[in-house]
């Protein structure tokens, strides 16, 4: 318990570290430092100079950091790093850098747009005058809202995936259920089964102290993620509870399953629930999230019996659509394969004689 | 009878386990199946105790069919299995109230019982211990207390001394010898002769899946040839002393190799007496004097020219 609980205490801290601040390393951008040199060429080019003085405005949406300098200068102050490039202005404008990078590559990019408008404004003035407005008339046509009232961060996936992952640990809570309640696999198996309790209420009280325990883990992982790594859910923290609750049910009666049907020694019986953990992992997507889309697609029938993907699948709908309805579906799917899962163990276990012990 | 076991067969594939295996206990025995590795004690057990499928025979414990779903049955059987089967995370008393609350729902009268099982098998010290602090000896003892604790009439202990230190297992034997004074039947599966020599009113000698022999130790030994076997150190014995010796009362066999004097008896009394007032009469000087009962590895042996720690 300690060690399943352990590991997706360390794994959300490293996903924190390693990707919980992109969106905001993404908004936060450093001016680029620019020298131009000081011709006459540049001093008669009024378009240029008012466009390079527009993008270093100071202020929020300032793109660089102008140095208006001699030849010298200019040489000087790429060579000491101080600027990241030098525009010369003569025939045509020419941008000189000393390495490839990313402010190179924004330098590049602001000066090819600027040749491109140049030249479709020239050539839209001297066929069409009256339609070089609308060039310049850009709109916006979309739009972002956020159904949880919280900022849609596409890291939240990732987060998600880690708590899916702890619900399908319980598994292995309801596989070690099955080796003690089963004479052929352990001794404390073969003393239960003597005793004169009903297999029923022995199946039923470890399946709730799994559930509880396992429960109980995944609920510590979501609040150290929303309170420590402040990760933000929104709104939707009972329906994400609600979720993992659905998981975990799902995943200690998928172990059961797996310890009662699959033959061989408690090792085996782990192995195959770690093979059979992964596989549905990999095909709800959540170790590459491109397989989730192709498997509802050419297998429909597969995401609905495979409980990781229900799991993530709720999670998504939570993230994605303002409505309930699929992701309660997800939710009863889960419970209904619990049940299930669980009937079906509960029948294979009950009365049972082994061929050897 | 508590047990009645008849004709009982189980087959492991082509190894046939059980070969029409027989086994009858009365209340307040206490019974000794005693044989080798692999003879089929374990498997006899587990097929008494509804956990095996068996392809023939039937199964009686206190009169009626034996069946997974027999809980009126159960509720009168304790079982101390041979591999110790306790919780790792739960502490000593944790355990034996598990392990009783399976039989006795009352939480007073478990209480007690817990107190008592605990005390009866001297863990009092060790109460608040998790398992994995406990040494062998103990351990076992904490086997015991989870298979008695709810006081069956009726115990199965299989192998519980393997491993276990001198001092541990003469408490176990106690323990079991006071568990029969209160009252339980008691089932002792070992393959250690001297145990159940010490502790069975009654052995059931087995071997290969079948019933070899039956009856109380005095029985099972007058069953072989051999009585009682003496060994002399001898510097010197002339072989007319010898032929003397062989003409001694009860006398079956004597014969000097290695300075030491071996003499086997068919019986009779005072034996080793005898033989030294010859010794003595002649003269002839001796040194250390060793004197062994037969024991039921004898009587294995004599059955299945096999011992039985082969």
């Amino acid at each position: 318990m300690f060690w399943t609980l352990l590991f997706s205490l360390v794994l959300a801290t490293f996903f924190y570290f390693a990707f919980g601040n992109l969106t905001d390393r993404l908004e936060s951008f450093n001016p680029i430092g620019v020298a131009v040199v000081d011709n006459r060429a540049y001093r008669n080019d009024a378009r240029l100079r008012q466009v390079l003085a527009s993008l270093s405005q100071p202020g929020k949406g300032q793109l660089l950091e102008l140095a208006e300098v001699s030849e010298e200068q200019a040489k000087s102050l790429l060579d000491t790093g101080d600027v990241a490039g030098v525009v010369k202005v003569n025939e045509k404008i020419e941008l000189v850098v000393r390495q490839s990078g990313i402010e190179e590559s924004i330098l590049k990019a602001i000066l090819d747009e600027y040749v491109f408008m140049s030249r479709t404004v020239m050539r839209v003035l001297a066929n069409n005058p009256a339609a070089v407005r609308e060039i310049t008339d850009r709109k916006s046509y979309t739009e972002q809202i956020s159904f949880s009232n919280a900022n849609p961060d596409t890291m939240l996936g990732f987060f998600y995936a880690l708590m899916a992952m702890a619900c399908m640990y319980s598994s292995f809570w309801g596989l070690r259920n099955t080796i003690d309640v089963q004479a052929d696999l352990s001794a404390r198996g073969a003393r239960r089964s003597v005793a004169p309790t009903h297999k029923l209420t022995v199946v039923l009280a470890d399946a709730l102290a799994a559930l509880s325990v396992s429960f109980a883990e995944v609920l510590i992982l979501l609040v150290y993620m929303a309170f420590v790594l402040r990760i933000d859910f929104g709104n939707q923290v009972g329906y994400i509870v609600l979720t993992c609750l659905a998981g975990c049910v799902a995943g200690v009666s998928f172990g059961s399953l797996v310890g009662t049907f699959v033959r061989g020694s408690g090792s085996v019986k782990t192995a195959v629930l770690i093979g059979l953990n992964m596989t549905m992992s990999f095909l709800a997507g959540l170790m590459w999230a491109p397989i989730k889309d192709l498997v509802s697609r050419k297998v429909p029938p597969l995401s609905y019996v495979n409980p990781a993907a229900l799991i993530s699948d709720a999670f998504y709908s939570l993230y994605i659509f303002g409505s309930h309805p699929r992701f309660f579906i997800n939710i009863g799917l889960l419970f209904m394969l619990s049940a299930l899962m669980c009937t079906a163990s509960f029948m294979k276990l009950r009365r049972t004689r082994y061929a050897s012990v | 009878m508590l047990v009645d076991v008849r004709n009982l067969v189980k087959r492991y594939g082509d190894l046939l386990a059980l070969d029409h295996f027989d086994l009858q206990v009365v209340e307040g025995e206490i019974v000794g199946l005693l044989g080798p590795n692999g003879s089929g004690k374990t498997t006899a057990i587990n097929c008494i105790l509804s956990l095996l499928r068996f392809d023939k025979g039937t199964i009686e414990v206190f009169g009626q069919p034996m069946r997974p779903d027999a809980h009126d049955i159960k509720r009168k059987i304790g079982l101390v299995p041979q591999n110790v089967a306790v919780f790792d995370e739960l502490r000593v008393e944790e355990n034996v109230d598990y392990f009783c609350g399976l039989y006795v729902r009352d939480r007073k009268s478990r209480r007690r019982l817990v107190e008592e099982a605990i005390d009866f098998v001297g863990l009092n010290e060790f109460r608040r211990f998790f398992p994995r602090k406990l040494s062998g000896g103990l351990l076992r003892r904490l086997n015991i207390a989870c298979g008695i604790a709810h006081k069956p009439r009726l115990l199965i202990l299989d192998e519980p001394t393997v491993g276990v230190d001198p001092q541990s297992r003469n408490r176990i034997l106690e323990g079991i010898r006071e568990l029969n004074r209160q009252g339980t039947t008691v089932v002792y599966t070992s393959h250690y002769m001297e145990e159940v020599e010490q502790l069975c009113t009654r052995i059931v000698i087995m071997d290969k899946g079948k019933t070899l022999a039956t009856g109380t130790k005095e029985e099972l030994k007058a069953m072989i040839d051999g009585g009682e076997s003496v060994s002399v150190e001898i510097n010197f014995l002339s072989p007319d002393d010898l032929a003397q010796i062989r003409r001694l009362p009860h006398v079956t066999r004597a014969y000097y190799t290695d300075h030491r004097l071996s003499v086997r008896y068919d019986g009779g009394e005072h034996n080793l007496l005898h033989l030294l007032d010859f010794l003595k009469a002649r003269d002839i000087s001796f040194n250390r004097v060793f004197s062994e009962q037969p024991t039921l590895n004898d009587v294995f042996l004599e059955i299945t020219g096999r011992q039985l720690r082969d």
